[in-house]
């Protein structure tokens, strides 16, 4: 047996047959340094060494109780591979010996490793080279700044050829997903990626298990392998033992027992037991996953990301492309689609580098989102025109992100009013009755919420980093993130600040972050007012199970006791038996 | 410095999880701990080198171990070759 791992993208479990579409590249490419950079060379090896240790360890601790023994025992070893001295000693000897780059004295080093192993009689131990060519490439991988070359087409293949099978890539295309939705595949796995790549995003929506950011661990499967996947942990087993298989098809079917029951409520409408009727929206990143949204029975798009089409490339789309690829979105729904307007900065850069520069020590605090698109209006501009150009092809609304004080939203509407100007001028149609809404993640705009409600058509609360900036913590600093806190009672109270004051301006409120989507908030959510949900479409059927076992009404009564809770355990503690 | 003949005895000889055991342990003390066999001398810290002496039951290493702790660290790993590495055979 031999486990490898990446990055889990599609919850969920698949046993299959391995079917490999491309083959990874095996070209590690060699170049000479000179000797003064052989330090720095050394430096990018120890660090890579240092990354993928890291980025193993965390896969590791994902894996609890019952994961096989022999899994976790294997990924141990991998780990003791990645932080064996002899490692990192003989590829520093090969680079000072022979002046080249890091990934190819890998390579070398990795060469002699399997003509050692493979003098060894005993054929376990000989096998073992395996694990110490996947850790290799896993460095190399952390070296590489992946750009392989394209792979062949899928679309010639019949269809239903590749039914339940795991597809195996280097990198799927936009037209290899596509392609695929022809075969009933049972989950696929690829050396590139990561988990908001356009291949995860596709995973969720076909809602089959997937692995990304294999890096070159592909080369060690075959076709016809037999595999397990886990796409929860990132775990895929090759030619697992008995007992794995046994556990893991138990796993499987409990899975899909919950699942099929919530299929039943596809078409059941969001309604709680004392007849409130709730709107379930989705957040939408691609075109191919409005069409995922409508399956699930959403009342439209409550958040469609742009940022995406400009991440990952190094020119920046202009109008023309932006135009085509959010006239497509209104097409394919016959529902609103509320579209965020770019949320550039921070954690998402641009990689044509105009975003990127000036950048200040605190992204998240800086130069983003809305702040980044007034102050580079010739960004902007082209963005609003090709929204309100395509609003002609479906019922649009338009969203704000992180507004923090009311002279953003006056800069907004006079840009606003240029363009529909200009579009006027040169004969474009447009819809002239686009609500416009701001999100609510600044603890600032939170706070006057009713000054913004006055100004805007309808008001959506961003609990990803509403919560970051209220807690004032980094959810991506390992040290803090135990501080993050959705239940934390500044979080609870300005939630309910947002809704009471959409209430008394008579416009709606919704919620788009990770929290609208948590079922184990949707209780607590509904005691606080919130009569609109957007969330991840393959969260939708669970949320809308929660609120069709719930009385709001009851819910609503029992909310001052959890508002003027001063424990945060007995908090905590009253939520959860709310939920029961 | 301290050297000892030390015989694999449990039946699966050093493979990965018996290697990866005793790296565990070997990397808890100070001193520079050896194994050498198959006419090479490996570094008893490292998964790698253990895996490729590739001693299987009956297979006869020596053991040199160089340090402060060199005392504890012999007698520490004597004493996993002699529990089999905890796999009871």
């Amino acid at each position: 047996m031999l486990a490898l791992h990446g990055t889990g993208v599609g919850a969920g479990i698949a046993i299959g047959k391995a079917r490999i579409i491309s083959k990874p590249g095996e070209n590690i490419a060699r170049y000479e340094i000179e000797s003064s950079e052989i330090a720095t060379e050394i430096n990018r090896l120890k660090t890579s060494v240092q990354q993928a240790v890291s980025s193993l360890i965390s896969s590791g601790e994902k894996i609890d109780g019952d994961i096989p023994e022999e899994v976790a025992a294997l990924l141990e070893t991998h780990a003791m591979i990645l932080q064996d001295p002899m490692l990192l000693e003989e590829t520093t000897k090969i680079i000072r010996q022979k002046k080249i780059n890091a990934e190819y004295a890998l390579s070398l080093y990795g060469k002699r490793m399997q003509k050692v192993f493979d003098e060894i009689p005993d054929p376990y131990l000989s096998s073992k080279s395996a694990d110490i060519a996947q850790v290799i490439q896993r460095v190399q991988g952390a070296l590489i700044e992946s750009d392989e070359s394209p792979e062949q087409s899928l679309s010639n293949q019949p269809d239903g050829a590749f039914d339940g099978e795991i597809i195996i890539a280097n990198d799927l295309t936009p037209a290899d997903t596509i392609a695929l939705k022809k075969h009933r595949i049972s989950g696929f796995l690829t050396n590139l990626g990561g988990p908001t790549s356009h291949t995860a995003i596709l995973a969720r929506s076909m809602q089959i298990p997937a692995i990304v950011g294999l890096h070159g661990a592909l080369n060690l499967l075959r076709t016809g392998d037999l595999l397990i996947v886990d796409g929860k942990r990132g775990v895929i087993m090759a030619g697992p033992d008995e007992r794995s298989l046994d556990a893991y098809q138990r796993r499987r079917e409990k899975i899909n027992r919950r699942s099929q029951a919530l299929e039943t409520l596809r078409e059941a409408e969001a309604i709680s037991l004392d007849g409130q009727r709730i709107g379930l929206f989705s957040n939408v990143e691609l075109p191919e996953e409005v069409a995922f949204s409508a399956r699930q029975n959403a009342e439209g798009v409550g958040l469609y990301r742009t940022e995406f089409l400009f991440m990952n490339r190094d020119e920046l789309p202009d109008e023309e492309e932006q135009f085509a690829v959010y006239s497509e979105v209104l097409k394919s729904s016959d529902k609103p689609v509320t579209i965020r307007t770019l949320d550039l900065g921070a954690d998402k850069q641009v990689d044509g580098g105009r975003v990127s520069e000036g950048q200040g020590t605190n992204p998240a605090l800086g130069l983003r989102a809305i702040r980044l698109c007034l102050h580079d209006v010739g960004l902007f501009k082209p963005h609003l025109r090709a929204i309100f150009r395509a609003s002609v092809f479906g019922k649009t609304r338009l969203m704000v992100p992180m507004l923090s004080n009311v002279e953003e939203l006056d800069q907004l509407f006079i840009l606003i009013e240029e363009v529909k100007q200009e579009l006027r001028e040169q004969g474009c149609a447009f819809d002239d009755t686009i609500p416009v809404g701001g999100m609510i993640e600044v603890p600032a705009a939170a706070v006057t919420a009713d000054i913004f409600a006055h100004k805007l058509d309808f008001l959506s609360i961003g609990t990803n980093d509403l919560i970051q900036y209220t807690l004032a913590i980094d959810r991506i600093d390992d040290e803090v993130n135990y501080l993050y806190d959705p239940l934390h009672p500044s979080i609870l109270r300005l939630v309910k600040m947002v809704i009471d004051a959409g209430r008394h301006a008579n416009i709606p409120v919704s919620m788009c972050g990770e929290m609208a989507g948590n079922p184990e908030f949707t209780r607590v959510l509904l005691a606080l007012g919130l009569r609109e949900f957007s969330m991840d479409p393959a969260s939708l059927l669970e949320v809308k199970q929660r609120i069709r076992m719930s009385d709001v009404a009851l819910l609503e009564a029992v909310l001052p006791e959890i508002m003027n809770e001063m424990e945060p355990a007995k908090l905590r503690q009253k939520v959860s038996e709310m939920n029961q | 410095m301290i050297e000892r003949d030390i015989e694999v005895i449990n039946k699966l000889g050093l493979h990965a999880r018996a290697a990866s055991k005793l790296v565990k342990l070997t990397a808890g003390f100070e001193s520079t701990i050896k194994l050498i066999g198959r006419g090479q001398e490996v570094d008893a810290k490292s998964i790698m080198g253990i895996l490729m002496l590739a001693a299987a039951q009956g297979t006869m290493l020596s053991l040199k171990v160089e340090g402060a702790d060199e005392e504890l660290a012999t007698s520490a790993v004597e004493e996993m070759f002699a529990d089999c590495f905890g796999e009871g055979e």
